[in-house]
């Protein structure tokens, strides 16, 4: 009890002494013209001393000169108006912060591919680093910025430099970009690496779309469930070795698409040409560099697992894979694809893809003894298990199995290979 | 070697494959001016299933859409339809179309102080005041007084609905306060005298509702006009999900849609569907 007494009693005379001691005195007393119906009941504060009943022993005291309770709600409005101006300048700030949008995703890799033959030669165990993507856009009311960098073990790359406009009054239906950006080029080239569940695009979309971007200006438009993206590029590819444009040649890029919800697509056309020289040539020539395609992505409710979704894609063109310098100048190609992803539960999916490329129409295949042609087609039966460890992180597990067309006594090269990626994106 | 990588595949293939459901549990996460109607549904269902709980919070509809796609919550709750893009995302993750039902209807209240003499405005005269063209009510037969306007967070469907059907897309005002939920609006417009604010219509406690003009006649937000669509600022409030409703989540929605789940809609000041 006695310890109760001791515990009130400090209680009282901190209390009085923090009333003694805050800063309120020093703030200046509301004018007759401020609004002060908030603080109505504080009228009532000044008569409390005339009240009949005297204060108890232990209450605690008000002393002399300290702020009246009309006064403290006073300083209390102030404090709050305060907070609410340093709350709207917070709040300026942010606005602009929010515009700005960091995002990015790391993809780490192991991959074992088996010997080529039985000599042993090729093959490999490796560690690697396939994509290390930073990306900065800001968005406004009429327009966008866009960088996005790649830093991986070989370097630093750019990947997408852009600068948009909204047209002003189409609700950014209707935009005009200009810079460095992707192809509007079928589904799976443009198709963000982080969304996609195999580690790599088919055989054919990367060589019709090696790096899968370029230089040029593109107008992307929207009317109901159509979707139309014209550009007009430089055509060689961020993968031709080149930073410039070398001739006068523009390629035109176009992907007219529609999206019904549970099934969308589209078809896509690309003309334009390269100038290069075929070693039958004396001078260069301009080529002609040429696609078609044609996409279709489905998706299904039907197993009670999960979403399901079948998406196909079919390219035809002429003159084609920048990569590594290595332009196969004038020579017809076809490909497709065909992939078949099961989601189960929330977190976890498998999928299987089979994807074919003839890098030569019309070719025969070939042979040289026990090996085949360079030219020759080649299907690929794919399989991903991937996994979902919360909304930033994803690990998945590859096996593709790489079957090229063999005649006579050529053997189909033992080419087969896993990859285990983990994939952390923020 | 060829078999070891087939089998390593399968093994990782089998390691990563647990089935989780969180069983008896429904989230329902999103909308503000939905989260009183769907709290009421959430009880009464909960009564006559009680082994089946339903967790509803707010926090906007732009985050319970988020939610979806990160599989926090089962159901998001919108007063607006979903984005494309938000669609695009929830299909790429999870490889099906997400299903939109509307579960409610709700008409888009602006709310002014009771002591403002203004009962009604035209979408225009709402437009231009929330544009900041017209800043005092004696432009629009009110008092001679500055007009203070509250608005709602970005992040909130009913902001997104009326910046696109009122304001033609265009910014609110930069003078525009916003606040964190339709009551916190309700609650600064009664205390404001020259204030405006905009909510749902369950929230108008409080405050004076203004009708909307059109041509000669003025309609208030009654569930006789917004079902006729008489009433120019109706909307539908959604429950989205990743893909069809299945199991708990199902018999909640059937709940809500039958005759019992749309009285509720009725008594918390909304409209019903059906």
């Amino acid at each position: 009890m006695r310890s109760l007494l001791v515990t009130v009693s400090l209680l009282t005379s901190s209390a009085a002494m923090a009333q003694a001691s805050t800063p309120q005195e020093a703030l200046p007393t509301p004018t007759a013209s401020e609004p002060r119906e908030a603080v109505e009941p504080s009228a009532t504060a000044p008569q409390a001393p005339a009240s009949p009943t005297p204060p108890r022993a232990n209450a605690p005291t008000v002393p002399e000169g300290s702020p009246s309770i009309d006064e403290r709600l006073t300083a209390d409005e102030h404090r709050v108006e305060a907070l609410e101006e340093q709350n709207t300048e917070t709040k300026n700030d942010l606005s602009a912060l929010k515009k700005l949008r960091i995002s990015g995703y790391v993809q780490g890799r192991y991959q074992y591919q088996q010997d080529l033959d039985d000599s042993g030669a090729g093959g490999y165990s490796r560690f690697g680093v396939r994509r290390g993507r930073l990306k900065a856009t800001y968005t406004t009311e009429w327009s966008q910025y866009m960088l996005q960098i790649d830093a991986v073990p070989a370097g630093v790359t750019l990947k997408d430099a852009e600068a948009t406009l909204f047209v002003p009054g189409t609700k950014q239906q209707l935009s005009v970009t200009l810079g460095q950006m992707k192809w509007p080029f079928g589904y799976e080239g443009p198709q963000s690496s982080s969304d996609r569940e195999f580690p790599e695009r088919s055989r054919v979309v990367r060589n019709m779309l090696p790096a899968e971007r370029d230089r040029g200006a593109k107008v992307n438009g929207r009317y109901k469930f159509l979707r139309l993206a014209v550009g007009l590029f430089d055509g060689n590819g961020t993968d031709s070795g080149t930073t410039q444009d070398n001739d006068k040649e523009k390629d035109f890029v176009a992907h007219l698409g529609f999206d019904l919800k549970w099934i969308a697509g589209g078809v896509s056309g690309w003309y334009g040409h390269d100038m290069g020289r075929l070693p039958t040539d004396t001078f260069r020539h301009a080529y002609e560099r040429s696609r078609i395609g044609a996409d279709l992505q489905a998706y299904f409710d039907v197993v009670p697992l999960g979403g399901t979704s079948l998406k196909g894609e079919f390219i035809a063109g002429r003159t084609y894979g920048a990569a590594n310098n290595a332009t196969h100048l004038d020579v017809p190609a076809h490909g497709w694809y065909l992939l078949l992803v099961q989601n189960i539960g929330l977190n976890d999916a498998v999928a299987v893809r089979y994807d074919t490329f003839d890098p030569h129409n019309g070719q025969t295949d070939l042979a040289a003894g026990e090996v085949p042609g360079a030219d020759n087609a080649v299907d690929t039966v794919g399989f991903v298990v991937q996994h979902h460890f919360g909304e930033n992180l994803k690990v998945s597990a590859t096996y593709e199995i790489p079957m090229t067309h063999a005649v006579a006594q050529a053997l189909d090269p033992h080419d087969n290979l896993f990859t285990l990626q983990m994939q952390a994106r923020f | 070697m060829k078999k070891t990588l087939l089998s390593s595949f399968v093994a990782f293939g089998l390691a990563v494959l647990p089935l989780s459901a969180q069983a008896g549990t429904v989230t329902v996460k999103g909308s503000d001016t939905m989260v009183i109607l769907v709290q009421r549904w959430a009880e009464a269902f909960m009564k006559k299933n009680p082994a089946t709980k339903i967790q509803v919070t707010g926090g906007g509809s732009g985050t319970g859409l988020a939610a979806l796609q990160n599989g926090t919550t089962d159901i998001a709750m919108s007063s607006r339809e979903i984005k494309e893009a938000e669609e695009e995302k929830l299909r790429a993750r999870y490889n099906t179309p997400p299903t939109g039902l509307p579960v409610a209807k709700d008409g888009v209240t602006f709310y002014v102080n009771e002591s403002n003499k203004v009962d009604a405005l035209t979408v225009e005269q709402l437009k231009d005041i929330y544009l900041g063209d017209t800043t005092s009510w004696k432009a629009v037969g009110g008092a001679d007084a500055p007009i203070v306007l509250y608005s709602r967070e970005n992040s909130s469907g009913t902001y997104v609905f009326v910046k696109d059907t009122v304001l033609g897309g265009d910014d609110f005002a930069a003078s525009a306060q916003t606040l964190p939920g339709t009551a916190a609006v309700v609650n600064a417009v009664s205390k404001e005298k020259n204030g405006i604010g905009y909510g749902g219509a369950a929230y108008a406690k409080g405050i004076k509702e203004l009708k909307v003009k059109k041509g000669n006649d003025a309609f208030a937000p009654t569930a006789e006009n917004v079902k006729s669509g008489k009433y120019p600022l109706s909307r539908d409030l959604f429950f989205y999900l990743r893909n069809k409703p299945a199991g708990e989540a199902k018999a909640f929605i059937d709940f809500a849609l039958s005759a019992e789940g749309q009285a509720i809609v009725t008594q918390v000041g909304y409209f019903p569907v059906k």
